[in-house]
């Protein structure tokens, strides 16, 4: 897969909400902007046009009579600030500037209007927009000119431009607030159910979806609450089975032991050959009656059935008692000047049975227990158990933990062989004390198996 | 195969485990009494009065837990419970229906005479103590094995009886649940302490004029128990 950073559903949404938006106040300012141009255009222009339609009738009149000034009469006429008048007549031009002069007046239009056509034109004049209306005077012979910046009316056509713009803008920005809030609520079934199925597979199975009226969700919900309560049946039933199967495997394993006891007894009295079979009958036993416990153990673990009966203890002594109380040999137990008094809360059975696995464990692949150390590391406190044997390679150092996973040594079964589940118990009862379990090569060469525990008051 | 010599009732429905354990248990140099149902071992424990009952929890008709209670309340006979799994409550009700001890199946042979041993071993050692004890109400006998609670004698079980003994002995003392397991059960440093706990309370029901707010026997949170004259 590349490095490409997809945008998610949520961003997504957001982003097609702001477009939305950006199009749709865009295309309304557009639209708003070009009925008001034209309707402004065209109203400023009719006005105008009513004014110097007037105008022009004002000035056809006085100059019917002779001997009229007209330099004056253009100066008298009513013009809107900043326009000019311009006429002509006789040939000559008229006007009230010297900067609005005949060349102020298109070619064009000026050939049209003084031809007869009354005309209007909008055109630009040093970056200037005008409008420029021409009334053809035949009565006198000439033509009446009136020349109109549209400063004004652009301006405010730019301000409502402008405006427009910015309220896209920030049309475009709400539609994308908009759509962030509207996606979190559409999407939020969908992180509901990802945290349900999160806390089913972290083991929960009590969590059920709730069943909407909402006939979109409600299928899915629906069928995802069927589908988790088919998977904790399946759960359960294997549970069940595991642990059905070891209770039953319990009431033959009292008789064979019992039995096994009796003849036991008297194996000192028995011939040779008598003597071996017994003497692997019990071995067998022995073994089968560890299994079966572990299994138990194990069954209990998974069903969630496991009940601590958690004590304070002195972790220094509970190492020491236990190391004793194995009867293999004598094994040197260090413990840290800082560990002597440490208490943990612990279930003493259970960890009876870590430190015993790991002892057994050391023995059946580590050529025996070299030494158990205890340290305080911390708000922690380790028990490591340390062998002088091949040690444990890196990538087998997470698989030996799981069920049934043997050591290398698996193909020569000593005496007493382990269960295959030592390990794994190991860590799940460390588990459930807050702790955890690791291996780790010694600088020397051998294997430390470190139980790492929190420290309790 | 140096045995004990007790007389032992047994009860227990599985006809195999009652046979293994009971071969067992005599080869041991004990004489078992075996009865398949709670009403049986009732007969068979008016007509012997063995020194130990073996009581398994399951059993058709009336459960162990209520022979255990029958038991009890006609004598101090020491009762060891047969249970299907350490860390269930089967444990401690078994304890407080008037069990003295457990044991988890599939059972150890060897593992159950030991924990019988022990249990005949308290029912016939001397007490460290002779003198006469008396704290409240109470007023303790160690050498006739009586208590009497103001002027009436009370009923303890053996185990109940050895336990308010170490109590007693050392008063203000306090006494970590390790120490009295070695010394009333005779277990090493693993052994249960509920055993402990559940006996503990049994005691305070009997002696105690407030069990909920005991006088004498005072719980030392987390370390153990001590005793208060």
């Amino acid at each position: 897969m590349g490095g490409s950073r997809r945008l998610g559903l949520r961003s997504r949404v957001a982003l097609a909400f702001a477009l939305g938006a950006l199009v749709l106040s865009a295309g309304l300012a557009v639209l708003t902007y070009q009925l008001a141009r034209s309707y402004l255009m065209r109203h400023r222009e009719t006005s105008v046009l009513r004014q110097t339609y007037a105008n022009a009738r004002l000035v056809k009149n006085a100059l019917r009579s002779a001997d009229v000034d007209i330099p004056r009469l253009l100066t008298s006429v009513e013009l809107p600030a900043g326009s000019s008048p311009l006429l002509y007549q006789g040939d000559t031009w008229f006007g009230t500037s010297v900067a609005a002069g005949r060349d102020t007046i298109p070619a064009g239009l000026r050939r049209m209007v003084v031809g007869g056509t009354p005309a209007r034109q909008r055109y630009v004049r040093s970056g200037v927009p005008q409008l420029v209306a021409g009334i053809p005077l035949p009565a006198v012979g000439g033509a009446y000119f009136e020349v109109f910046p549209l400063t004004e009316l652009e301006g405010t056509l730019a301000t409502l431009r402008n405006s427009s713009l910015v309220a896209a803008a920030i049309t475009a920005c709400a539609g994308a607030a908009v759509g962030w809030r509207a996606s979190r609520r559409v999407l939020s079934p969908v992180a509901v159910v990802s945290s349900a199925a999160a806390a089913i597979s972290g083991g929960r199975f009590d969590v059920r979806l709730d069943e909407h009226d909402d006939p979109d969700l409600s299928t899915m919900a629906v069928s995802f609450n069927r589908m988790t309560d088919a998977l904790e049946d399946r759960i359960r039933r294997d549970a069940q089975f595991a642990s059905d199967v070891s209770h039953e495997l319990r009431s033959p394993l009292t008789t064979l032991g019992a039995a096994l006891e009796v003849v036991n007894a008297r194996k000192a009295e028995m011939p040779e050959r008598a003597r071996a079979g017994v003497e692997l009958l019990e071995d067998e036993v022995r073994r089968f009656q560890r299994l079966v416990e572990d299994l138990l153990e194990i069954s209990r673990l998974d069903a969630g059935a496991a009940e601590l009966s958690q004590e304070s203890v002195v972790l220094s002594r509970f190492v020491l008692e236990a190391v004793r109380t194995r009867s293999t040999g004598v094994v040197a137990v260090d413990i840290d000047a800082c560990a002597v008094d440490t208490v943990v809360r612990a279930d003493k059975r259970r960890l009876e049975r870590v430190l015993t696995n790991l002892l057994d464990n050391a023995d059946f692949h580590g050529g025996g227990v070299d030494r158990v150390i205890v340290r305080r590391v911390g708000e922690r406190v380790q028990i490591r158990v340390e062998d002088r044997g091949p040690g444990v390679p890196r990538e087998e150092r997470e698989r030996i933990f799981e069920r049934f996973a043997r050591g290398r040594a698996a193909g020569q079964r000593g005496e007493g062989d382990g269960t295959g589940l030592g390990l794994s118990l190991v860590r799940e009862h460390v588990r459930l004390h807050g702790g955890s379990t690791w291996v780790e090569e010694r600088d020397l060469g051998g294997a430390r198996f470190v139980v790492d525990l929190p420290v309790r008051g | 195969m140096g045995g004990v010599g007790a007389r032992i009732l047994l009860v227990e429905d599985d006809h195999r485990i009652r046979r293994s354990l009971g071969l067992f248990l005599e080869d041991e140099g004990n004489t078992v009494d075996q009865a398949v149902t709670a009403e049986d071992g009732l007969d068979l424990f008016s007509q012997h009065s063995p020194d130990v009952v073996i009581v398994d929890l399951v059993l058709p008709g009336m459960n162990g837990f209520d022979l255990c209670r029958h038991l009890r309340s006609s004598g101090n006979v020491p009762i060891l419970i047969l249970t299907a799994r350490s860390d269930s409550h089967d444990v401690v009700a078994g304890l407080e229906a008037g069990a003295d001890d457990y044991v988890v199946k599939p059972v150890v042979p060897k593992e159950l005479s030991a924990r019988v041993r022990a249990l005949v071993r308290r029912a016939t050692r001397n007490n460290v103590t002779n003198a006469r004890v008396t704290f409240g109400d109470v007023e303790l006998q160690p050498d006739a094995g009586v208590v009497k609670v103001r002027g009436e004698e009370v009923s303890l079980t053996r185990t109940e009886f050895r336990l308010l003994c170490e109590l007693a002995q050392s008063p203000g003392r306090l006494l970590s649940r390790e120490i009295l397991l070695d010394r009333v059960w005779d277990y090493d440093y693993f052994g249960d302490s509920r055993l402990v706990d559940v006996h503990i309370r049994r005691l305070r029901t009997k002696i105690e004029p407030d069990p909920a707010h005991p006088r004498h026997i005072l719980t030392a949170r987390g370390l153990g128990y001590r005793f208060a004259l």
